[in-house]
């Protein structure tokens, strides 16, 4: 009974779909990216400094 | 297309990034002026000495300015030629005062050689039929180890040299 109203609900509003969960990847991404710029900066610098 | 918040803010940051380092290379390139340490500069690799730079008499060391030196030097297995003494001995160190502007200009007989000193951004690589030559001023005093940093062969390790930067 409860299991039919569920799907019943999800047939009235199909606009609202389930975001995927993207924190741990946002996070990854954005810290390999980070990463690399901040690697970037150094080896500039100490290019610079020579 | 529907895009994620998060997948927004990582292809804004994605393509900052490479707008970035684009502008970077495009102000290096065009304003600075900096290019590849071989530079369509050409010679004979069988007949370097015909090249006014690399004749014997003008190898190692010469002051062409004020505060300005040229360092011509041939690399060829496992060598650098850096010229002679007053003895005729072939030289291993050059010495060159601090705060000056040097250009190094070499060329191969042989294969591809690197030519690097150690510890500065002299670091370039030395193609057959090539002259590379870099500028730089060496503004720390001291020791510079110049070796090769491509493998040339079974003396590859012993191909080295000395810079001397010293306070005059
Ligand atoms: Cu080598």
């Amino acid at each position: 009974m409860s299991k039919s109203s569920l799907q019943m609900k999800k047939k009235q509003a199909p606009k609202e779909e389930e975001q995927p969960e993207l924190k741990g990847t946002f996070i990854a991404v954005m810290g390999l990216g980070l990463f690399i710029l901040i690697s970037w900066f150094i080896v500039y610098f100490i290019f610079v400094a020579r | 297309m529907h895009l994620h918040k998060y997948e927004k803010i990582w292809l804004i940051f994605g393509i900052g990034s490479l707008i970035l380092f684009l502008v970077v290379l495009g102000v290096g390139a065009f304003y600075k002026g900096t290019h590849p340490p071989s530079h369509l500069a050409t010679i004979d690799p069988q007949n370097v000495q015909a090249h006014e730079s690399f004749m014997d008499e003008n190898l190692g060391l010469r002051q062409v300015g004020e505060d300005q030196y040229l360092v011509s030097v041939i690399a060829s297995a496992f060598n650098y030629n850096l010229g002679t003494d007053e003895d005729g001995k072939a030289i291993r160190t050059v010495r060159i005062p601090v705060d000056s502007t040097v250009v190094f200009q070499v060329t191969t007989t042989d294969v591809i050689h690197g030519f690097q000193l150690a510890g500065t951004n002299v670091n370039m690589m030395v193609e057959p039929g090539y002259i590379s030559s870099l500028e730089t001023t060496f503004k720390k005093p001291g020791t510079y180890t110049l070796l090769c940093n491509e493998y040339c062969g079974t003396g590859h390790h012993i191909m080295a040299a000395t810079v001397e930067v010293y306070q005059p």
